[in-house]
């Protein structure tokens, strides 16, 4: 089965000479989730979506536990763990979540201080950035105005599938005006709505999350949008 | 995308979509809904006192949330049971604003004759009001 799937990887790498990801889903394991992993990788079947895979960013945990590799050898698709945790600045992505990591900070908290999360991550070989930066309250750009640019952030979410009109579009604008890179992620919560958003990782090969942070410290990624037109 | 317009078990697939529905949340029928349900609160039957609450406008009741989509279902699968339905209330739908419901099908038991189903409300803003999913049971 790991034949399969390195030779899938092979084809989508020739063809589209990029690996493109969903840096941002979550499954039933996040409080607010709906979405079984399984019925991801359906889906992303069924509807022929041009992701080589997802990373999943449950809220206020890491999910140590579960294993999905028989649904990336069935499938065809990298699956990866993240999180997503919540800090004085709104919320934050954490990919390369180790046990380092976790000691050093509760991931449990709602108000962690991001340069805590930012440091930490870092001295633990993790790479963290701002995601849905341009929302109200939960954002990063919306504590800019009150309380100052935070030194340490390089890279925020600039394209998010549950942004409403407006929201994104900040987010762009700030990140390029503060030479900020930018990925994408569909955030989302039930099956139906992954692949929204992206991140396109030209001349790479991500097939696990050492690989992804490495290709996150790198730079060479972009963020595109998949979302369905009206009518499609 | 396929829009199923009135569904039988034998002809869904996965990803097939139900058909869009934007239910009146108009203030009368808001109220009516309060009423019949004994469920009336000044937040979702009175802008100004919603507002005093901290909320933009009145609100929709989140039971009548989960009525819209139920009706939904039932429209899109005339017949069917409704063995679950599961909703995560994330933003507020307001009176008076239009909403729009959509559905998914995102798996199928091809022996039990069940659907697994997304479901979403969205506000006129376009923030998603209301996210769930249901198990819906199709007659042999």
């Amino acid at each position: 089965m790991t034949a399969n799937r390195s030779l899938y990887r092979y084809f989508v790498s020739i063809d589209l000479n990029k690996m493109r990801l969903d840096l941002h889903t979550h499954s039933i394991k996040s409080d607010d989730g709906r979405a079984k992993v399984e019925n991801y990788c359906k889906w992303i079947q069924k509807k022929q979506l041009a992701l080589d895979g997802f990373v999943l960013t449950e809220h206020r945990q890491f999910d140590a536990d579960s294993d999905y590799r028989h649904l990336e050898d069935e499938y065809g698709l990298v699956i990866m763990k993240a999180s997503e945790v919540e800090t004085d600045f709104g919320h934050v992505l954490v990919f390369g979540v180790n046990d380092d990591l976790l000691a050093a900070m509760d991931f449990t908290d709602i108000r962690l201080p991001i340069e805590t999360v930012l440091d930490e991550s870092r001295k633990a070989g993790a790479f963290a950035a701002p995601c849905h930066p341009g929302r109200k309250r939960v954002g990063l750009f919306a504590h800019y105005e009150d309380r100052g640019i935070v030194e340490g952030v390089d890279t925020v979410e600039v394209l998010n599938g549950g942004s409403i009109p407006g929201e994104d579009e900040l987010s762009i604008e700030m990140a390029e005006r503060l030479g900020y890179r930018g990925f994408g992620g569909s955030d989302s919560h039930v099956v139906s709505r992954i692949g929204f958003c992206a991140t396109d990782f030209p001349n790479q090969q991500i097939t696990d999350m050492g690989t992804l942070v490495d290709a996150l410290y790198g730079g060479n990624f972009s963020a595109i949008s998949m979302r369905p037109r009206s009518g499609d | 995308m396929s829009v199923t317009q009135i569904a039988k078990f034998e002809d869904l697939e996965i990803g097939d979509d139900l058909p869009e529905e934007s239910p009146d949340v108009s203030m009368p029928k808001v109220m009516a809904f309060c009423q019949a349900a004994k469920h009336v609160f000044e937040r979702f039957v009175d802008h100004e006192a919603a507002r005093k609450e901290g909320f933009p406008a009145a609100i929709v009741p989140g039971i009548m949330s989960q009525g819209f989509l139920a009706s939904m279902i039932h429209r899109w699968a005339p017949g069917c049971k409704i063995l679950e339905i599961d909703t995560v209330f994330r933003g507020s739908l307001l009176v008076d604003s239009k909403i729009t419901m959509t559905g998914a099908v995102t798996d199928t038991d091809e022996e039990a004759l069940i659907v697994e189903l997304d479901l979403a409300i969205i506000a006129e803003d376009g923030r998603t009001g209301v996210i769930g999913t249901a198990r819906v049971q199709f007659e042999r």
